[in-house]
């Protein structure tokens, strides 16, 4: 197992896709960190001149303590998350497409080896994307952000936690899913068209129909809770008691309306990567490789 | 594991795709010290019989096993046997060096391998050259290299001559023959008996998935009846004295000469000479091999002769 897991490790180190997928998702990160950064110092400008007192009075803080910045970066992982996604979704449908696939089965003892190996070697990808995504969100939101609206020491350990969680997880997702739809097109196509737009519509219409807590239950719902409910928990341990219908706000402007609890979030949202990738296992194991 | 014999065993393979029964029954055996090509024309089903022993494909029934097992409980296939496939992909931007470490890793073998296998096939020098600027000769060396990595027992080629210029073949040739005179096995297909007669010890033909011949090339040479072609002064003086003799298998030639199977120039001459015939010409036909593989093949996919025009015939109904 150990040299399968080498050889998939110098399958990803020996093409230039690892960076080349890995400087737009930095630049994304980065581009929203700052983003959070300069929002927030306008919304607590707007707070703190305006009549929103009730507000302050609500959260029990002054508004240039609130922590808001971290609405921001829940939001900037969840996005740049979507990169190790496509990542990890051309591990399988790539070596399909390019028929290497063929070499790579005739040089291991399983099928089950091969597609366990690469399992591990893109969780470990995913770990150094969410690292690198974690560190730029953060160079980002430190360079345009008051220290008041910063997390402490912990908040920014759970993010970091929750973001590298996530960067996994999404990673998984993607090379399940690439299992699943041998076309990388197809497959990467599909997986930006659900994150971006199909779920997100099918937030509204949830919504509308006010069943929200279905949210949580999806896919990006569930990957959008892991980081966002983090985010909301991080906010509120600062503030006061706060009444549900604004929690209820907050969530959404965290991006995870709807959503479970962080670990809850996670654990959903594994076993729709784990759904996901026994299909694709299932799929390859009795392909016909022609 | 497997019993290190070096066999191939085929037994009873069938696969169905949909409708299409792609190979139909079919069994041999190939043994280690010798080539085997396994042969047959375009969509015969050589492609998918090798996939179905490379574990690539799942048979509808029957077996393929290497050293006694499948190739799914070979444990580490890559030592036990090495495949070269039509179709077999490379990443365009990996260089033969980085694609041969990624599967040296695989097997378990050290990198060294990697430059060992590239020397051998002749592509030392083009060793950090990205393989999306190879020919396809030089893809055909780089997956004959893949296949050698692991030092395996057992080489299965499929059409490996495709893309190598004449050079590329002898060489591959005196390869195949010699690493098979190590006592390893070897099995390579091919829809050309020409282009690998001289390089094969054995065939298995086969034609519509089913096994038409399978044994040493000798003995398919000589099933074939030798032909002795004659032009004798008097067609039929001759035909009647070789009749008499008992030679029954005489044939007139469009060209005015007589075919006579069974028999030896030499008998067919003293022959004449007793009937005081004269033979203006005589020799024994070449075995032709290739007429042979089209006789054991022919059909699937031949096309039909055009139909002589025939002129309509004004009520003749009758």
């Amino acid at each position: 197992m150990g040299n399968l897991v080498q050889a998939e490790l110098r399958k990803t180190t020996t093409t230039g896709l690892w960076w080349g997928l890995l400087i737009p998702t930095a630049v994304l990160a980065l581009g929203w960190g700052l983003a959070t950064g300069l929002l927030g110092q306008f919304f607590v400008d707007f707070a703190s001149t305006s009549e929103v007192d009730d507000v302050s009075d609500f959260l029990g803080v002054s508004p240039d303590q609130w922590k808001v910045s971290l609405f921001g970066m829940a939001r900037a992982i969840n996005i740049s998350t979507i990169f190790p996604m496509v990542f990890g979704a051309m591990a399988i449908s790539g070596e399909i497409s390019r028929r290497t696939i063929t070499t790579t089965f005739l040089t291991a003892p399983s099928r089950m080896h091969s597609m366990l190996a690469k399992m591990l070697v893109y969780v470990l990808w995913g770990a150094i994307y969410g690292l690198v995504i974690m560190l730029f969100v953060s160079i980002g939101v430190v360079f345009t952000s008051e220290s008041g609206q910063l997390p402490d020491a912990g908040g920014w350990a759970m993010l970091a936690l929750v973001c590298v969680l996530s960067s996994i997880l999404m990673t998984m997702f993607g090379v399940g899913v690439g299992a699943l739809i041998p076309n990388v097109a197809g497959a990467v196509v599909l997986l930006l068209l659900y994150f971006l737009v199909i779920e997100n519509v099918l937030h509204g219409v949830l919504a509308y129909l006010e069943v929200p807590a279905v949210i949580g239950f999806l896919p990006n719902g569930s990957i959008n809770g892991l980081t966002g409910s983090v985010a909301v928990d991080l906010f509120l341990s600062t503030a006061g008691v706060v009444p549900p219908e604004i929690e209820n706000v907050l969530r959404a402007i965290a991006g995870a309306g709807g959503a479970l609890d962080w670990w809850w979030s996670g654990l959903v949202f594994l076993a729709w990567s784990g759904i996901v990738f026994a299909g694709g296992w299932a799929a390859t194991q009795s392909k016909d490789i022609t | 594991m497997h019993d290190g014999s070096g066999l191939i065993a085929v037994q009873n393979l069938t696969k169905q795709f949909g409708s299409v029964t792609a190979v139909h029954n079919l069994s041999f055996t190939v043994s280690p010290g010798s080539v085997t090509g396994f042969l047959g024309p375009n969509g015969a089903g050589k492609t998918t019989t090798l996939r179905m022993l490379l574990g690539l494909v799942k048979p509808t029934s029957g077996t393929a096993t290497i050293n006694g097992r499948p190739f799914d409980q070979l444990g580490q296939p890559g030592r036990v046997v090495g495949a070269v496939l039509e179709a077999q992909g490379f990443h365009p931007a990996r260089s033969a060096r980085n694609h041969l470490r990624v599967y040296a890793a695989a097997i378990g073998v050290p990198d060294a391998q990697a430059d060992q296998v590239l020397g051998l096939v002749g592509l030392g020098s083009a060793a950090d050259r990205k393989v999306g600027g190879f020919s396809l000769g030089m893809k055909q060396r780089l997956a004959l290299a893949t296949a050698l990595l692991g030092d395996p027992q057992v080489l299965v080629l499929d059409e490996p001559a495709n893309g190598l210029d004449p050079e590329g073949i002898a060489w591959l040739r005196t390869f195949l023959q010699s690493y098979a005179r190590m006592g390893r096995t070897v099995l390579i297909s091919s829809h050309l008996l020409a282009e690998v007669e001289q390089t094969v010890d054995q065939v298995v033909i086969i034609s519509r998935g089913q096994t038409m011949f399978y044994g040493p090339l000798d003995q398919l040479r000589q099933s074939q009846q030798k032909r002795v072609l004659v032009q004798p002064s008097d067609i039929n003086a001759l035909a009647a004295a070789l009749r008499a003799e008992g030679v029954q298998t005489i044939e007139q030639l469009p060209d005015g000469r007589l075919a006579v199977s069974g028999v030896d120039s030499k008998y067919v001459a003293d022959c004449a000479l007793k009937a005081g015939v004269s033979i203006y010409g005589i020799q024994e036909e070449q075995v032709d091999l290739e007429r042979l593989f089209f006789q054991l093949t022919s059909g699937q996919y031949a096309g039909y002769a055009p139909a002589p025009y025939q002129q309509q015939q004004q009520g003749g109904w009758a």
